[in-house]
């Protein structure tokens, strides 16, 4: 199943290609094709998970290949939908080349030696269907967090007032939907999951105190969009920053503080 | 004080405080938490080791820096959910409750981490198939039978700890199965499945008929030699005790001994082993509140993603 997650992987390249070469002829709009073969790589990798379920009897969401596997299909799907659901408005060809870059680059550190790609039985502390929970809302919530990202440096790059304010409702729509999502996923049901496997919902691990600093920041997004002043710019940076404190949440803490506490 | 009330209650002190408490915590993670003063003292030059332990940053979550904009935080997100709601009930406009039960669901939150922090008690214990531990003054277990079961590839597929709930001596209900993911949930403490041992007893005897015992973890002096009972192995059907030998803090030889063989002036006499389990007793007073701020968070949530739609459709 490795290979159908590698010509998934193809499909968001060509994807990217095809948004790539329509944005070069300046025309701002969509390419016919694209949302489709982002539908086509999404279906794929859900296919890979599923494969892999049946595999080790359990919900494949239990390592870093397979969350990043997850991570990406929910990114395209969620680019089909916005797609389809924006017709008429019109969803930003820049934001959805930008998503789609994001898309692809964590497809290829999910090919990399930093995932490996053995698939194993869960151990017993992750055989709970609150982990399943966990894991699959954040990262849902994660990938409108993509879009809001994306919106945001757009805004930030834009001149035309009218492209501001497009990215600036792009912005807040995105996080609108991730942000309950993400808290769902990465706090309540994470402290849930914490409580269940081991008596104690919340210990201040880097993992679980780096999760809390997304939300903050996305917390601190919600409250500027109350404040006249701080709307726009403001708001465009708390959106950038959010979204790399998700990444870190996800790599930093592994791959970084770990490091940083090997001193010890 | 309506100017203090208005500081309160503003927005801007929200965001300030939110922007504060997550820069914070953020420095927090780059410095390991609760260890030692001597892992500090030895890990950063001398002028970083003042500077974290004058801050409490070793220790951050219960230190001043946290605790002072976090009880700010606290007050301003009260007198906001408060204003807020007195603001909503006198307008006449469409009233988005969803903000407000997610605020008061933050402060119930609030309430129930400062309970946990304050009341929570863990005791963590082992037992053999046999035993009973008394959990409070009305509750006791005994463990019927440990299991531990493997995938085919070794890893550890569960730990299960069947035990049989005494509920002032009388058995209550059928026998429970604790899992990791699984714990029994009684009146006041809650048992967790954490680990599991094998612990070995050895037994020695020199030339002259006295005998040294030792447990696992444990050890036994030998002239300028310490021998360390690490653990118990079976190799080919055969049980062996696991010994390490350390001259000061150094490890000098490790070998594996069977019964009659020798140890210094040492036989060996018996080697015993029996599988035992980790359990952990928890007993958190937040714990309720939590489910309650938890449920106000999530229909705070909900409310307010429903409302909404309804007001784009509107």
């Amino acid at each position: 199943m490795i290979v159908v997650a590698t010509i998934a992987l193809a499909l968001i390249a060509l994807a990217a290609l095809l948004q790539a070469a329509f944005l070069m002829r300046r025309e701002n709009r969509q390419d016919p094709v694209s949302h489709w073969l982002l539908a086509a790589a999404a279906a794929l990798l859900f296919a890979t998970l599923v494969e892999r379920s049946i595999r080790i009897s359990f919900v494949a969401v239990t390592n870093t290949y397979e969350s990043l596997v997850f991570f990406s299909a929910v990114i395209c799907a969620v680019l089909f939908v916005l797609r389809l659901a924006m017709r008429r408005r019109g969803f930003s060809p820049f934001v959805v080349f930008g998503a789609t870059i994001v898309c692809l680059a964590l497809l290829m550190i999910s090919s990399s030696p930093l995932a490996p790609k053995e698939a194993q039985p869960p151990i017993p502390a992750l055989q709970s269907i609150w982990l399943v929970l966990h894991v699959t809302l954040a990262f849902i919530g994660e990938s409108f967090f993509v879009v809001s990202f994306v919106a945001a440096i757009v805004f930030l790059a834009a001149k035309d007032e009218d492209r501001r304010g497009d990215m600036d409702r792009l912005m807040t729509t995105s996080i609108g939907i991730g942000y309950p999502i993400f808290t769902a996923g990465a706090l309540i049901f994470g402290a849930i999951w914490a409580e269940t496997a081991w008596g104690r919902w919340w210990g201040w691990d880097p993992k679980e105190t780096w999760a809390l600093i997304t939300w903050l920041i996305y917390t601190a997004f919600l409250h500027t969009r109350l404040v006249k002043k701080l709307r726009g710019r403001t708001s465009a940076v708390l959106a950038i920053v959010g979204f790399a404190a998700t990444v870190f949440t996800f790599f930093g803490v592994n791959f970084l503080l770990s490091g940083l506490h090997s001193y010890s | 004080m309506k100017s203090l009330y208005r500081f309160l209650k503003s927005i801007r002190l929200a965001v300030v405080l939110i922007l504060l408490i997550t820069v914070l915590s953020l420095l927090s993670t780059l410095v390991p938490q609760g260890r030692d003063d001597a892992f500090y003292q030895s890990n950063y030059p001398v002028a970083t080791y003042r500077l974290v332990t004058l801050l409490r940053f070793e220790r951050f979550f219960s230190s001043a820096l946290f605790l002072i904009p976090a009880a700010l935080f606290t007050v301003n997100l009260g007198v906001c959910a408060v204003d807020r709601f007195l603001r909503r009930a006198r307008s006449s406009a469409a009233k988005r409750y969803g903000p407000d039960l997610v605020h008061i669901g933050l402060l119930v939150l609030i309430a129930a981490g400062l309970v946990t922090a304050l009341a929570r008690q863990e005791k963590d214990f082992t037992m053999a198939a046999g035993e009973q531990v008394k959990l409070t003054k009305n509750y006791s277990i005994t463990l019927e039978s440990f299991e531990f079961l493997k995938y085919e590839n070794g890893s550890p597929k569960a730990w299960i700890s069947t035990v049989n709930v005494l509920h002032d001596g009388k058995e209550e209900g059928s026998p429970f199965a604790i899992k990791v993911n699984h714990p029994l949930r009684l009146r006041g403490v809650s048992v967790y499945q954490t680990s599991w041992a094998n612990e070995g007893t050895l037994s020695l005897k020199d030339k002259a008929g006295s005998e040294v015992t030792a447990r696992t973890g444990q050890g036994f002096e030998d002239g300028d030699s310490f021998w360390y009972f690490a653990d118990v192995v079976e190799d080919g059907g055969v049980r062996e005790a696991l010994l390490q030998e350390y001259q000061g803090q150094d490890l000098v030889s490790m070998r594996k001994v069977g019964l009659a063989g020798s140890v210094g002036p040492y036989t060996v006499a018996k080697i015993e082993s029996r599988l035992v389990t980790g359990l952990r007793a928890v007993n958190d007073p937040g714990f309720i509140a939590l489910v309650a701020a938890v449920i106000l968070i999530a229909a705070g949530l909900a409310l307010t993603f429903i409302q909404k739609k309804r007001e784009e459709k509107t």
